[in-house]
Order: structure tokens, then C-alpha cells, then sequence
């Protein structure tokens, strides 16, 4: 067993976990973070995206043991119980979702990136937004309306910064 | 009948249930928690068919933590039977564990419980297996071969089921024909594959005696069925919840073996169990799709008509029958359907299922569609080009264009828009059609357009389950609506969300019936405990069916609130219009009362109700879909650049045309087309569950197993056509499936068109199309 201390969503814990033991299974389990999905376990599907450090990474590659010390975000910190956030709200209008399982991931994964763009002050094409989720599967949507939403959350950002 | 004036009926309101599921507040299954639960691990096949000599547990005794482990003999006699009820069907049951045999890589052999699911992986890895071989049956033509090894006891051969189908006179259309065109199509083994993998979680209360059991399925009443017919235990002490589920898409559409074993498991070790699927057990041991070959022999006019068709159909079944729509579903509805959108009266269909040693064969969304419709609109194409006609020119000779119209097995196909529909696509995509012949110079990049034209058959209802003679028996879906006191309303819905968007539009259609918002209406569903029994989300019945009957359910709460308002008024029922809140006289908008005070008489100054009348606001409704159900059509058009040097395959448009009768919300059709599509495009070009010579599953991973990912694919764009339904209550056709059905035939019509040469295989990955492109770089 290891001891370490995570900074999750606001919340300091200290724990111990064994060494093996997944990032995503400790904000899941220890943290009753409902909204870390795991979809593959292998890396595959971005499913699981956490910020780390203020960085998107894969919480189902990631033993908890190697974040000691780290500030963790989920998608329940973004824009709380009513899914706040521009980005989320775009994806509310737009259709980004469906069943909703892959949605935690990509809005952890695409916020960066938009929060980028505005901070660039320009609109994305969509070729470089679909390679901005290209490690991210959605099996319903087929895309569309998650290309859409980023468009419009760029859109948001950019009206409110002019 | 619509409301009399819809006003939320067609309207693009936003979701009511993607708040949770954007906060992280969802609860999906792998968030039940109970006290005292145990996680279970499976001990499954590493060899695809053998004798079991020896299962040894004895390795578990070493451990410093508690184990329970069951094997296929604590199981025994418990099993998944899913028979079609005709003689020519060899039965074969599913056992609960494997007892004795194994017959495909994944099969569960064993389970090992631990109060941990590290712990229960661990100790699973300690359970050994000792297997004796046996030659696998790997193939359609190894099964199809009389000597090769049943896979079970008593059978002769492995063909399971086969059948005919016919209608009209072909040796005539023959005779007639000027041309015969026969060509053979194969789709390749793929699935759904939700985002999330399946789970179940069961819990038993020894002192009210009932089993909970949660699972992540799109038919919570049927698990219970078969939960109470297998275990013996009454339906009334069987609750199944299906929490929020993470996409189903016909995969979560039968009952499972693991579904009654958790359940079993909770009975016999006094304590919850939960189990959670991971990735590889899903995409090896789940329920895998399509698997077909077609031959297809068609007899054409020297004019240019399609007079007649013969088909054999074979499907590679894999090793077990599925509950509840059996090995010979998938087969079976190739040859139905087959005849497709065309006006042609003689026809032949034979058809079979075959038992190899792999995954079964299961639904996933279009179900046995996507394949007869890449085989049939392939072959549309491969006629035109043998006689030097265009594929739309011949298409638009040959549709239906007469509604009601009887087809050559009997259906009657409702009023459609498959003229209309095909005009529209080629309007659409003229300038694609130029630059496509105008790269034919080229024999480095190519340009192709295809498309598909095809029907389906949607909320299909119990006569069609009846001819089927299959364990789904039947089709209905019921909703039963209360009106609270305060005017608020709950539906309580057969269908199971998961997806779908049926929090928002059955709340629509509510909320027209009774005059009131729909955020005012709480949907609730996938809990028998609360919801009137039904079939579950499957089958593109949710909107024709579910939609009705809430519709219907909700009409009979009008009704009364207007025979309230009448008495009150001085009216009238039908006088009394119910909109925004109130109800008012007809033609007299200054006398009116507020809903929401009738609710109240209704259900608290009962006094006030009119004489003889009983107090509530509750109603209870099912509508079942049509003898033959109700005919969506759609045209779907693809585009493909082809760089002839490397295969790369760019899918530059696809373009839908679609008609599903009335559209409920806009934005949730959209959204249900588009998704289907790329699912479609998977189809076509990128997913395949891949076997070896031994029977060993290839793609257990998603590296190996591909789907689309946002950069492959261009924007899908949608076009409606509404021929509303004489058929169902709202008008509505199912549209849940048809995105998926077309993209296949469409993409490979777009790459044979590039490349002029027939295509017969998915998927059209880069390397398939590369081959295809030989002959331009001029190889031989």
C-alpha cells in the first residue's frame, strides 16, 4: 500500500491504495465520482478523460499511486449539478449527446481546447476540431452535433471576450 | 389522430435528460453500490471448441481472503433456451456455465466472488481449466459440410434452421427475362458496441422475498420473464431496473445467460452481486452481428424491369441461439425483406442459419438489414451496369409507387415516398455525379457516387411475431399517465431509454394530448416496479408505438378533464379545448378554467366532480404495431475519393433523404439518423470481428476492433420527407434503425462506381479497396 494525497475537484484526501490500482477506480470508488465513465480500460476511447494537473489524461492509464500531490478535475467540478458550462450548455443545444456515457470524457478533453481558441480569439475549422476529439469515441451521435457545440462554445467565448 | 392543434408534437425542444448526464450525475450500472456486495469474475474459454476434463479450484484454498466459486455443475440444468417453434430448427441450449463442452472462445466456464474486484480478477486467474480439443467448425462451408463435428449432441450437421420463403411464378419471370444477373455479396462479422459494456447487479431480500436485479438492457420486462421461468421464482417478486445505459443499439436487446446467473448467484450466496463486463469480455462473449453471405439471382426485362429474384442466404450463427429473437431471426428477415422498395411479383428466397464455434449471432441496430440492403442495392447496381443504365434511372423504373401496395410475400407496404425520396437525392447530388464520371480519365484519384434506396419494416407488432413463431411472441408497448393534483403529469413508459431522447418527446406528445407544457411531464421508465409491462427499445418502436400509446393513455385523461370543464362550464365535452393550461369553451375563449384546478378537482374537491363520476386522473394504454407494420424508406448518398496508389478511401459527403411519417422533435431524428449513419459507415468501412483458422478471436481490443472516430467522417447531411402513417396513432413510422441500413450499399456502390468494378465484400477498408483499384494501376 501506498500513501498519497489527491486534490480532487476542490477536496484534499489522503489514502492509501495499492500500487496497481487505476486512477479512474479510485475517483470512482473513493471520491463517489459517478461521472469518470470507463469505457475500454486500454486507453482507446477517452471515455475516462480527467484533468491532471490541468491537463487532459486517461484515467484508466493512470495508476492513482503515480498522482500523489496532483490537483485532479472531473466533468462535476465544470459547471456543477446543472451542467453550467458553455460547453456543456452547447452540447444541451447542439445534440452533442445521446446515451451519455462517452460525454464526460469529451467535454474534459474539448474544454482545453476551446478555452485555447478563445484565448487565440479564432474559430476553428472542422477538420481541426474533429482532430482535436480524435481520441475520443461517441458511438450515437456519429459527431455532428459534438462539432457543432464546440462551434458554438467558441462562438460563446469569442462574443463575451469582443 | 394528432392533437387537434400540435404545438410541441414537431418542435426542436432541447432535452430534458441531458442535464444529468452532462454533470456527471447520470447513474449508470456500474454506479450500484450495495452494502456486503460481491464482485464476480468470469473464468471463460481459452479454447474455441473441447471437452472440459477437469475444472480446479483447488488454488482458491491458498488464498488469505474469502472466494465462493461455481462451476457449470452447480449450474446444471440451468440454461438460455431461444427456439423457433418449426420443426426444421435443431435446439440448442446455452448453459448458464459450461457443462462439459465448450464451444466458443469466451464462453463463461466458471465464476470466482470475491468481496473486491481486484481480488475476484486475482483469484479468477487461479482457477485452471483442462480442456481436450476438438476439430472447430469455423466457416459457413465447414458448418454447411454434413461431416463436420456437431456442435451439439443429437444434431446432424450444423446447419440450425433452414427455410423457404416464395411468391409468384419464377420459373416464368425467368423464362422471360432478357438478362440474368447473379452475383454472390458478403458482410463481414461486426457489433454495436456501446460506449458502455454491459453489467448486472442482484441483490435478494430474504424477508419480503424479492430479487432486484439491475441490469444494463433495453428490455427490463422481458429479463424478469425469463428470470421467473428459469429460476421458478413469481414475476411479482422480480424487480429488473435498467438504470441509465450507456448506449444499447440492439446489443443490450436480449436476455443474457449472465443476466439470470448474477441473479442465481445473489440467491445462493445471500449477498448482492455485481458484475461489470470489461472490454475484451465484451467484444468476444457479448452478442456479435451480420456474418452474411448472399447469393442473389435477379431476372430483368430487356426493358430494363426486375421481374423476379432468387436468393440463398446463409449467416454464420456462431455456437448459441439468442433470447429472445433466436438463430434463425437474422436469416429469416434477409429473406423478408429482400424484395426491398421494388415492384416485382415472383420470388424465392432460401435461407439458413449455421452454428460455427464463435460468439453468437444478436441484434444490432437494422438487424440482418444492413446486409440484405448492401446485397440488394449492390445488385441494383451490378443490373444497371450490365444493361448501360443509370443506377437512379433504373431505380426510379422499378420502385413501388402505388401505396397501399402488397408485395410478392403478401406485406401491404403503407403510403411512402421512395420516388420522391430518389428524385430528391439525385437533385442533390448532380454535381458529384460530374465530377465523378469527369475523374474517370484519372487513374491516380477517383471520384464515385452511391447510394441506397431501401425500406424498412418498423414497429413490428404481434402478428408478425406470431408468423415468426419466435420467443419474443410479442410487440406492444403501454404507457399508463397520471395527472397529480397540481396538474403535474408522470408517464410511466414500456420503452427504456438510452439515448433515445424519450424523456423529451413522449413528454411532447403528452403535453399536446393534455393542453399542458412538456416540462411539466416526468417520464419514467426501464423499472418494473413502476411501468406497465412491455418488450422494451428495440425495433424502431419507440416513437410509432411508445408514442401512441402515451398518446392514446393521455387522450383518456382529456377526455375526462374535459367532461369536468364541461359540467363546470356549462359545456359541452367536446366543445371544451384543452391548450396552454386551460381549458376553454370552443369559440369562447372568455370562459375558461385552469387544468390545474381541474386536476384538483379530480382528485380533491371530489364534490365538485359531476354526478356518478370516480375521482383520478390516471390512465393505462398499449398500442401494438400493425399487422405488417409500418414501411420507413430513405435514400442514402456517399461519396468517395479514392487515391488509386494507396486504397485510402476518403468519404468526402454522405447524404440522407428520409421519411419516418410524422417527425416527433426535429432535433432528436436528426440526431437518431446521423448516429445510425456512422454506425453504418463502421459497417462499410472499418469493423471486423476477426477470426483465426482455430476459431480464436482476433480483435479483443479497441485497436484491433476500429470504429469511426470524428476525423473519418464529413458532416451527415438530412433531409426529410413526412408521409405520415394511417397506421399508428401519431402517424409516426419508427426511425431508430434506418441511419444504420443504408450506408454499406451506398459506400460500396460509391466505390464500385469510382473504380467501375463490381464490389461483393465489406468492409471496404484501405487495403479492400486497394485490391479493388488493381486493374487502373495496372496490375494483373
Amino acid at each position: 500500500m501506498i500513501e498519497i494525497t489527491l486534490e480532487v475537484n476542490g477536496v484534499s484526501k489522503t489514502l492509501q491504495v495499492e500500487p496497481r490500482r487505476l486512477l479512474a477506480d479510485v475517483l470512482r470508488e473513493e471520491f463517489r465520482l459517478s461521472g469518470v465513465h470507463i469505457g475500454c480500460a486500454h486507453g482507446a476511447c477517452g471515455c475516462c478523460t480527467v484533468h491532471l494537473d490541468g491537463t487532459p489524461r486517461l484515467s484508466c492509464l493512470t495508476f492513482a499511486a503515480q498522482c500523489d500531490g496532483a490537483s485532479i478535475r472531473t466533468v462535476e467540478s465544470v459547471g456543477g449539478p446543472n451542467a453550467e458550462n458553455t460547453l456543456q450548455q452547447a452540447f444541451k443545444s447542439e445534440h452533442g449527446l445521446q446515451c451519455g456515457y462517452c460525454t464526460p470524457g469529451f467535454i474534459m478533453t474539448l474544454l482545453p481546447f476551446v478555452e485555447e481558441m478563445v484565448v487565440q480569439k479564432r474559430m476553428p475549422d472542422d477538420a481541426e476540431i474533429r482532430e482535436a476529439m480524435s481520441g475520443n469515441i461517441c458511438r450515437c451521435t456519429g459527431y455532428h452535433g459534438i462539432v457543432a457545440a464546440v462551434r458554438k462554445a467558441v462562438s460563446t467565448g469569442l462574443e463575451a471576450g469582443a | 389522430m394528432k392533437a387537434e392543434q400540435p404545438r410541441h408534437i414537431g418542435a426542436r425542444i432541447q432535452r430534458f435528460e441531458d442535464i444529468r448526464l452532462l454533470s456527471g450525475s447520470a447513474r449508470y450500472i456500474d454506479d450500484i453500490r450495495l452494502p456486503d456486495m460481491l464482485h464476480l469474475n468470469f473464468v471463460r474459454a481459452e479454447t474455441a471448441h473441447a471437452n472440459i476434463v477437469e475444472v480446479d479450484t483447488s488454488g482458491l484454498a491458498d488464498l488469505d481472503y474469502p472466494t465462493w466459486v461455481f462451476t457449470g455443475k452447480d449450474t446444471a440444468g440451468l440454461s438460455m433456451k431461444a427456439h423457433q417453434d418449426y420443426p426444421e430448427m435443431q435446439y440448442s441450449e446455452q448453459p448458464l456455465l459450461a457443462e462439459g463442452k465448450v464451444r466458443f472462445v469466451g464462453e463463461p466456464v466458471a465464476v470466482v466472488l470475491a468481496e473486491d474486484a481486484y481480488k475476484a480478477e486475482d483469484a479468477a486467474e487461479l482457477v485452471f481449466v483442462d480442456y481436450d480439443p476438438l476439430p472447430v467448425v469455423g466457416t459457413m462451408a465447414q458448418a454447411r459440410d454434413p461431416e463436420s463435428t456437431p456442435l451439439f449432441e443429437g444434431w446432424n450437421g450444423n446447419v440450425i434452421v433452414q427455410r423457404q420463403m416464395k411468391g409468384g411464378n419464377l420459373e416464368a419471370a425467368k423464362a422471360q427475362a432478357a438478362h440474368v444477373i447473379r452475383r454472390t455479396y458478403r458482410t463481414q462479422r461486426q457489433a454495436g458496441v456501446p460506449m458502455e459494456c454491459r453489467g448486472v447487479v442482484a441483490s435478494f431480500d430474504t424477508a419480503s422475498r424479492v430479487l432486484t436485479v439491475w441490469s444494463s438492457t433495453q428490455m427490463p420486462h422481458l429479463v424478469r420473464t425469463y428470470i421467473s421461468e428459469e429460476l421458478g421464482l413469481p414475476e411479482s417478486r422480480i424487480r429488473v431496473v435498467a438504470p441509465d445505459v450507456g448506449g444499447g443499439f440492439g446489443v443490450k436487446g436480449q436476455v443474457f445467460a449472465d443476466e439470470v446467473l448474477v441473479a442465481w448467484l445473489a440467491m445462493q450466496t445471500g449477498r448482492p452481486v455485481k458484475w461489470i463486463e470489461d472490454r475484451r469480455e465484451h467484444l468476444i462473449a457479448s452478442i456479435h452481428a451480420r456474418d452474411h453471405e448472399h447469393t442473389l439471382e435477379a431476372y430483368v426485362s430487356a426493358d430494363g424491369r426486375l421481374l423476379g429474384l432468387k436468393a440463398d442466404i446463409t449467416v454464420d450463427n456462431g455456437a448459441y441461439s439468442t433470447f429472445p429473437f433466436t438463430s434463425a431471426g437474422e436469416p429469416g428477415m434477409v429473406g423478408k425483406v429482400l424484395p426491398g422498395p421494388y415492384d416485382f411479383q415472383a420470388y424465392e428466397a432460401t435461407f439458413r442459419a449455421v452454428a460455427t464455434n464463435k460468439c453468437a449471432i444478436g441484434t444490432y441496430r437494422g438487424v440482418a438489414r444492413p446486409s440484405a440492403v448492401f446485397s440488394q442495392e449492390r445488385l441494383v447496381d451490378d443490373i444497371a451496369a450490365e444493361l448501360g443504365l443509370d443506377p437512379i434511372e433504373f431505380r426510379l423504373k422499378n420502385v413501388v409507387r402505388q401505396f397501399p401496395y402488397r408485395n410478392v410475400l403478401g406485406f401491404t407496404y403503407d403510403p411512402g415516398s421512395y420516388a420522391e425520396a430518389l428524385e430528391k437525392i439525385r437533385e442533390l447530388l448532380a454535381d458529384d455525379i460530374a465530377e465523378a464520371a469527369a475523374s474517370r480519365n484519372s487513374k491516380t484519384r477517383r471520384i464515385g457516387v452511391g447510394i441506397a434506396c431501401f425500406i424498412e419494416q418498423t414497429a413490428h407488432g404481434t402478428p408478425d411475431f406470431t408468423r415468426r413463431r419466435v420467443p419474443i411472441e410479442t410487440g406492444y408497448i403501454a404507457a399508463r399517465v397520471d395527472m397529480s393534483p397540481d396538474a403535474g403529469v408522470t408517464i410511466d413508459l414500456g420503452l427504456q431509454n438510452h439515448g433515445q431522447g424519450l424523456e423529451t418527446t413522449m413528454a411532447q406528445v403528452a403535453a399536446d394530448a393534455l393542453g399542458i407544457e412538456p416540462k411539466d411531464v416526468f417520464v419514467r421508465h426501464g423499472d418494473t416496479m413502476t411501468t406497465p409491462y412491455s418488450v422494451g427499445t428495440w425495433g424502431s418502436r419507440g416513437g410509432p408505438l411508445g408514442g401512441g400509446a402515451v398518446h392514446v393513455a393521455a387522450t383518456k385523461i382529456a377526455d375526462k378533464l374535459r367532461a369536468i370543464a364541461g359540467h363546470l362550464l356549462q359545456a359541452k365535452p367536446d366543445q371544451i379545448v384543452l391548450a396552454e393550461g386551460k381549458a376553454s369553451v370552443r369559440d369562447n375563449p372568455g370562459s375558461f378554467i385552469e387544468i390545474r384546478r381541474l386536476a384538483r378537482i379530480a382528485q380533491r374537491n371530489v364534490d365538485q366532480l359531476p354526478e356518478g363520476m370516480t375521482p383520478g386522473l390516471e390512465a393505462h394504454a398499449s398500442v401494438d404495431g400493425p399487422a405488417d407494420g409500418s414501411y420507413a424508406n430513405a435514400v442514402h448518398a456517399a461519396v468517395v475519393e479514392i487515391d488509386v496508389e494507396t486504397g485510402k478511401t476518403k468519404l468526402r459527403r454522405f447524404v440522407v433523404v428520409e421519411d419516418c411519417g410524422t417527425i416527433l422533435n426535429p432535433l432528436v431524428v436528426d440526431g437518431q439518423v446521423r448516429g445510425g449513419v456512422v454506425q453504418g459507415i463502421g459497417s462499410a468501412m472499418f469493423e471486423h470481428f476477426v477470426y483465426d483458422s482455430e476459431c480464436q478471436p482476433l480483435t479483443t481490443s479497441f485497436a484491433d476492433y476500429l470504429m469511426p472516430l470524428a476525423p473519418e467522417i464529413p458532416d451527415i447531411e438530412v433531409h426529410h420527407i413526412e408521409t405520415p402513417t394511417p397506421l399508428t396513432p401519431l402517424g409516426a413510422k419508427g426511425l431508430g434503425e434506418g441511419g444504420a441500413i443504408g450506408p454499406a450499399a451506398a459506400i460500396a456502390n460509391a466505390v464500385a462506381n469510382a473504380l467501375e468494378i463490381g464490389v461483393t465484400n465489406t468492409p471496404l477498408n484501405t487495403d479492400a479497396v486497394w485490391k479493388l483499384a488493381r486493374h487502373i494501376r495496372g496490375q494483373a
